[in-house]
């Protein structure tokens, strides 16, 4: 680590004369002690861990892509557009679940998007502080509700609600009955998507949050100075300042509805067609690797779910990268 | 050379000189604009209103389900609660009574387990990236921020892979690899900014006395960053023990054990069965069992955001 | 304070004070800004000055500023109880320390923001202020052809320059610069400085600075600002034309200060 020594060396000349130590010859002393390396447990305790977590990063995708390369070698990629799932009869199909996935986040962050940044709006913007502190805290110790646990509260109460009161009501609705038609039986498409819409609002409010407060007060004042009232300041300069924030949140919160797997289990009814509307059961692709990994039989089954798995990794790793790097783009450009 | 001796005429000379002029164009917008600006004023403010209250009808969508589940789930988990709901092991399926000491006993095991794997590792990381710049700290953090958005149902199943199907059989180690996996890319990243709070001064103070760099981050950094550490890992913890996911096929067992080696319970496991099981009385069970993984969860969220505030308060 | 000049005044503080929670900032300022004229306001750092001007177009508003006196602005009561503070700012336009154009918007969409928060939405007008408002700021041949590129893209004068178009796109009567060149080099300086003086014949120009240079290069009128016997609290010392002001001060701690920035 030639360059520690350089940079602790460099110091030499900031350290202020009494802070130096008033012994004959220690001078030398510091300077051999500073030549040395950080010492060999603390650079082999960093690079260690470095080296561990990378590893383990790198098993992960390895050991997934070597268990399902048995069932990639059977279905090739054409397992991404079957729709049919039926083990029995050797023929494996993803697009079932792909579809059900795409579908439960696109109404989760339907609901979640608008909600979410307004609420960030309020809490940020438009309320005052004594309101706001005790909201936001309210909302980031609710973001900590596991998810088992909206899942039960989504299966045993939203399940007979959905059932007997919200799906029939959307149903007699004119337009919207399109997308909500066939029986009302409670576990939907529908009611996956309101569950995770519940679990990703936290997310998109404490991450909006953060990127409205993120634009500069400069800003704001510029809107204000102009004869902006306060609603158009947030909505002219504000909003769209935190842009590139807000869609790094709206990523990262599909991110996350993509790749829940138990709560939307409990409530999506677990049928594999692909639905033809939102009160119809479905599944995703978290849900089938929940409800088909333990009872299969090691081999091709097993390798076949398995590469359900790799499917889910790769769409929520390109949805999460995607938002890291909105994000970081936008550290950036605050820094310049 | 002094400003009044630099003073020109500028404050005597006549005021027009050398302006543009903005003439008749300029007075006649400058009305227009005026008289658009007052008539519109009155809709600009209602927009507004009606904007914040839309924006307060959305903090009550955001707050309501939240708030009705954690509500919800106090009071039906409040009645499961007894001496034997945290001492006694579940009863068969349907019947009434029992606990889940097994799950209580077993989430402390593999959480804790997770925890000492992944806090040491996650620390080392974070004072890797702390100290190195560059490209293989900038893939480094990369890799860590996209881990946090692995589906957790993926570490379950990677642990699985390497964990529980050479040993042909279910352990709480495995369960634990696949949440500390889980906890190692919140821990890396929440370290690292906790220990960048710990000013450069306060490093080179302490290897200017000549002490060599692994004691100055032992003694200084390590202590200084103390708080944000605890804070950064209790939240790790506090996500690590909700989840069911990667648990799921990997630990999976009813009975009571203490060998990390051997299958074990968990309550979000139990919940998950209980919760799906048609009985009354299981359903009863896995509310009290998710009242009780609530209020840890919580507990520890709260303790946690304590200690920053108090980190907070002693950084002013 | 008394006023020294025959000249309208375009802008009017009578005993005004400014605090923030219980500590006032700067106390019982009583100033007018001559119609069509720039007024410096200098003095050293943390005298008050920012904060006397923010006065004028209650930009304290909503920072928890507690304004008391009098400022009127025309025949316009600021702080009356009927003012709405949007449409005093919409007659008062203001150049901030550092440039800030809105870092999402185009060149062309900077310029009609205050138009349009004004809620002015015909085209033709827009395009018409747009333009008269990029000639009077300087940069009309400069940009006219890259109307819909991101401000950003603009070196940092330009954008300042672009920020003055954008506060005289709205023609305000009064134009408020808070230390409008301090992160500027020296040849933007110059040509914000240039600019201030053509303005000057148009619209009321109040302008604090921390360069005494640039008060006397600019300015007809100065307004010098002090730390008062507490050490906390801004008053004014001495108001008056700038080349009095700076040739034959009155007051000896301004002479001091004007004689001391050099000495």
């Amino acid at each position: 680590m030639p360059d520690d020594g350089a940079r602790t060396a460099s110091t030499l000349e900031e350290i202020p004369p009494a802070e130096r130590t008033p012994i004959a010859g220690v001078k030398e002393a510091l300077q051999r002690r500073w030549s040395r390396p950080g010492g060999r447990g603390y650079a082999g305790l960093r690079w260690g861990g470095a080296g561990l977590f990378t590893a383990v990063a790198v098993a992960l995708v390895v050991s997934l892509l070597t268990s399902s390369s048995q069932a990639f070698a059977h279905s090739g990629l054409s397992l991404l557009w079957t729709g049919t799932w039926d083990p029995t009869h050797k023929i494996y199909g993803a697009e079932t679940f792909i579809v059900g996935t795409l579908i439960t986040t696109a109404v989760a962050l339907v609901l979640a998007v608008p909600i979410g940044v307004a609420t960030a709006a309020f809490l940020s913007e438009l309320a005052p502080r004594w309101l706001a502190t005790p909201l936001s805290v309210l909302i980031d110790l609710i973001a900590a509700v596991p998810s088992i646990v909206v899942g039960l509260w989504g299966l045993l109460v939203l399940t007979p609600a959905f059932a007997h009161h919200v799906e029939p009501f959307l149903k007699k609705i004119p337009v919207l009955e399109w997308f909500f038609h066939g029986p009302a039986l409670g576990p939907s498409m529908l009611l996956a998507g309101v569950v995770l819409a519940v679990m990703i609002l936290p997310t998109m409010v404490a991450l909006s949050r953060t990127a409205l407060a993120g634009v500069a007060l400069t800003d704001r004042e510029a809107a204000r100075a102009l004869g902006g009232t306060r609603w158009q300041v947030v909505r002219r300069a504000v909003i769209p300042g935190a842009r590139t924030g807000i869609e790094g949140a709206v990523t990262l919160a599909m991110g996350r509805a993509l790749g829940e797997s138990i709560a939307v289990a409990m409530v999506i009814g677990n049928a594999y067609v692909i639905p033809h509307s939102l009160l119809a059961p479905g599944a995703t692709l978290g849900s089938a690797i929940i409800n088909n990994f333990g009872g299969v039989t090691p081999g091709l089954d097993r390798s076949e779910v398995i590469a359900l798995v790799v499917i889910l990794l790769a769409l929520t790793a390109l949805v999460n990268a995607g938002g890291q790097l909105l994000l970081r783009s936008r550290a950036r450009e605050q820094v310049s | 050379m002094s400003p009044v001796a630099t003073t020109t005429g500028l404050g005597t000379g006549s005021p027009g000189d050398g302006g543009a002029g903005l003439g008749e164009g300029a007075a006649r917008r400058r009305e227009l604009i005026l008289a658009q600006s007052k008539r519109s004023l009155g809709r600009r403010h209602l927009a507004g209103r009606v904007a914040v209250a839309l924006c307060m009808v959305a903090v009550a969508i955001s707050l309501a389900p939240l708030v009705a589940l954690v509500a919800y789930t106090t009071s039906r988990g409040v009645h499961a609660l007894s001496v034997d709901f945290f001492t006694k092991i579940p009863t068969p399926a349907g019947i009434a009574g029992g606990g889940i000491s097994n799950a209580i006993v077993g989430s402390l095991i593999i959480v804790g387990l997770a925890a000492v794997m992944a806090v040491p590792v996650g620390i080392a990381t974070a004072l890797f990236l702390l100290e190195r710049r560059g490209r293989i700290a900038g893939t480094i953090r990369f890799t860590a921020d996209v881990l946090t958005g692995v589906p957790s149902i993926a570490l379950g199943i990677f642990a699985y892979t390497v964990l529980v199907e050479p040993f042909a059989h279910f352990s709480a180690i495995a369960g634990s690899f696949a949440l500390a996996v889980l906890m190692l890319p919140v821990i890396i990243r929440s370290s690292e900014a906790a220990m960048r709070n710990v000013p450069r001064s306060e490093w080179e103070a302490g290897l200017a006395l000549g002490v060599r760099r692994g004691r100055v981050v032992r003694s200084i950094v390590l202590r200084g960053a103390l708080p944000g550490l605890v804070t950064g890992n209790l939240l790790a913890v506090a996500r690590a023990v909700g989840e069911t996911a990667p648990l799921l096929f990997t630990t999976g067992s009813q009975l009571f054990n203490l060998n990390p080696a051997q299958p074990t319970a968990a309550v979000p496991l139990t919940i998950f069965s209980l919760g799906t099981s048609p009985f009354p009385a299981d359903q009863q069970t896995a509310w009290g069992a998710a009242f009780v993984l609530l209020v840890f969860v919580l507990v520890l969220s709260i303790v946690a955001r304590l200690v920053a505030g108090r980190l907070n308060r002693q950084a002013r | 304070m008394t006023i020294e000049t025959a000249e309208a005044a375009a802008v009017s503080l009578e005993d005004v004070s400014v605090s923030f929670g219980s500590h006032r900032v700067v106390r019982d300022v009583t100033l007018d800004l001559a119609r069509n004229r720039v007024t410096a306001l200098v003095g050293p750092s943390g005298c008050g000055k920012t904060t006397i001007l923010r006065a004028i177009n209650r930009l304290h508003d909503d920072t928890g500023g507690k304004v008391t006196g009098r400022v009127t602005v025309g025949d316009l009561d600021v702080y009356g109880r009927d003012t709405q503070p949007e449409l005093v700012r919409s007659r008062v336009g203001m150049v901030f320390q550092r440039p800030n154009p809105f870092p999402t918007m185009s060149i062309f969409d900077n310029v009609v923001a205050g138009l349009r928060l004004n809620g002015v939405r015909n085209k033709a007008l827009l395009h018409e202020a747009a333009e008269a408002a990029l000639h009077h700021a300087a940069l009309w041949d400069l940009v006219k052809d890259r109307l819909q590129t991101p401000a950003v893209r603009l070196s940092g004068g330009q954008q300042q320059r672009l920020c003055i178009a954008r506060a005289l796109a709205i023609e305000p009567e009064v134009l408020l610069m808070d230390e409008p060149c301090s992160s500027l080099d020296p040849i933007a300086t110059a040509k914000i400085e240039e600019l201030i003086t053509r303005l000057s014949s148009d619209v009321t120009i109040g302008l604090v600075t921390h360069n005494m240079f640039q008060a006397t290069r600019v300015s007809h009128y100065t307004a010098f600002f002090l730390l008062g016997e507490d050490r906390a609290t801004g008053e004014l010392i001495e108001y008056g034309r700038t080349v009095d002001l700076f040739d034959t001060p009155r007051d000896p701690r301004t002479k001091a200060y004007v004689s001391g920035e050099v000495g």
